[in-house]
């Protein structure tokens, strides 16, 4: 049981109204924070456009890549067509191979903590699993994952926000390059070949694709990761209640993806001028998606704050819903079913040593989400 | 006994499965049955297994319990017929059975 009093920021203003009229880099965006309006809203395209290049990832993202993100910032029906091109390689965490190879890697990676004093989750444990677990996504070489792992959490900023998206966007320009030269099965030669409306992709196409198949699943899995992992140190009991019942592990998965719901909330273009829920938001501007929010709707679900580890039904919309439905939810599922099982199998749990947690402050709410640093100590069984 | 099960996708293409076994979910994604993708692995949190039962196939099936309800009636194109077919375990009894796959809404 977790009551985390910092995890629910927006519960005053979503009890006051389902809206929460506020602003992003200077602009108004008005944030929609109830379980139905949210799930609603993301359903309904016309009103509520992805075709907003830059402006889906709010703050905008201007600074850190040059091209418009497919098939996120399209909406249907173009965007039908480019998610059929990649859909493949996202839907292959189903097979069995699949789930051995990460069962093999999440295995390496615990018994290699096991052996340490002191490990820090981020850097040492949830950047080289993510690294390690997208070459099997997008069938390439493991050791491409070298490079990757030197990589931050965000994949095109560092630390300190920086833009560092035109090293990003050289490095996926290189790989399209390759693949041309040198067709093989991986991501990037699917989309060399691929047909859009009986024609190739453009490259500028085919690097909003990369771009996204890097920056996604990047922060989102890491910081999912290390919640996860501070969940687990601060509950050793967890461990136990998963170890008696293993079919308990999927319902835990989704209450944790609830729970950590990585990303905050996701922006939408109102092509017209729009009332929503009351607060007038001008054709052209933004209205965003609270994801975070409507997870801890107590209208949907029982006690919000508090993990649940068999919580069934969960109709959490931490994956986003709709069309735009993260393409990675069944690999970035299969991460956390893994973790859970391979934390069972060969840990008595952990040790939380010390934690750095990491805060969105934005004009009306400060959110924590995840941790900047989180060492433990792994208890072997 | 060998249980057969046919799934009538969106384009109304069928995926006839001889020896189903398992949940419904289960048996539409080892056979790729599109439309079907049973996501959070069949607990009730992501909606991608919804099916409609063939009517004349509705009292063997049975209805959806509380939880199941809950998930579908935020679902947009349900009707009487609906069912998540994660919850929908294979039995002997439902050899022949049909279920069409429900639009995504």
């Amino acid at each position: 049981m977790s009551n985390c009093p910092y995890h629910d920021p927006f519960k005053s203003a979503r009890e006051q109204k389902p809206v929460l009229a506020t602003e992003f880099d200077g602009d108004p965006v008005a944030m929609i924070l109830g379980f139905k309006e949210v799930r609603k809203a993301a359903r309904d395209y016309t009103t509520f456009s992805s075709d907003a290049p830059f402006r889906v990832p709010i703050p905008r993202e201007e600074d850190v890549r040059s091209m418009r993100q497919y098939p996120i910032e399209v909406d249907p029906p173009a965007h039908t067509e480019y998610r059929k091109i990649v859909e493949p390689f996202f839907r292959q965490p189903t097979q069995p191979e699949y789930i051995e190879r990460m069962e093999n890697l999440l295995e390496e990676l615990i018994l290699d903590a096991l052996e340490r004093d002191s490990i820090e989750i981020v850097r040492e444990f949830a950047i080289p699993l993510q690294s390690r677990a997208l070459t099997y996504l997008l069938n390439v070489p493991e050791s491409e994952a070298d490079l990757w792992t030197t990589w931050g959490t965000h994949v095109f900023r560092d630390e300190s926000g920086k833009s560092k998206g035109a090293e990003m966007e050289t490095y996926t320009n290189s790989l399209f390059d390759r693949a041309e030269a040198n067709p093989g099965d991986d991501f990037f030669s699917a989309l060399v070949q691929a047909r859009y409306q009986g024609r190739p992709l453009t490259r500028e196409e085919m690097q909003g694709c990369a771009n996204l198949a890097f920056a996604g699943g990047r922060d989102t899995i890491i910081n999912t990761v290390s919640t996860v992992m501070a969940y687990i140190a601060e509950h050793p009991e967890a461990l136990d209640a998963l170890r008696e019942n293993p079919k308990l592990v999927m319902t835990a998965t989704e209450e944790l993806i609830r729970y950590t719901s990585p990303v905050t909330h996701l922006g939408r273009m109102c092509p017209m001028d729009t009332d929503v829920h009351g607060v007038k938001v001008d054709a052209g501007k933004l209205i965003s998606l609270n994801w975070a929010s409507a997870n801890f709707d107590p209208t949907m679900f029982e006690e919000p704050e508090t993990v649940r580890l068999d919580r069934k039904p969960n109709p959490h919309i931490a994956f986003g819903n709709g069309a735009h439905n993260c393409l990675g939810a069944p690999h970035a599922r299969l991460i956390v079913r893994t973790l859970l099982k391979k934390l069972c199998q060969h840990t008595n749990g952990m040790t939380l040593l010390s934690a750095q947690r990491k805060v969105e402050k934005e004009a009306d709410y400060e959110r924590a989400n995840a941790y900047h640093e989180l060492k433990v100590q792994l208890i072997s069984k | 006994m060998p249980t057969k099960i046919t799934f009538i996708t969106q384009d109304g293409s069928k995926v006839v499965v001889e020896d189903a076994i398992g949940t419904l979910m289960e048996v539409a994604t080892e056979h790729d049955v599109e439309g079907i993708d049973g996501d959070c692995g069949g607990v009730c949190s992501c909606s991608t297994c919804h099916v409609k039962v063939k009517r004349e196939w509705l009292d063997k099936v049975g209805v959806a319990d509380e939880i199941e309800q809950d998930m579908l009636d935020l679902e947009d194109e349900t009707d009487e017929r609906s069912r998540l077919c994660c919850q929908i375990e294979v039995v002997e009894e439902f050899d022949g059975l049909i279920v069409e796959v429900a639009p995504l809404s």
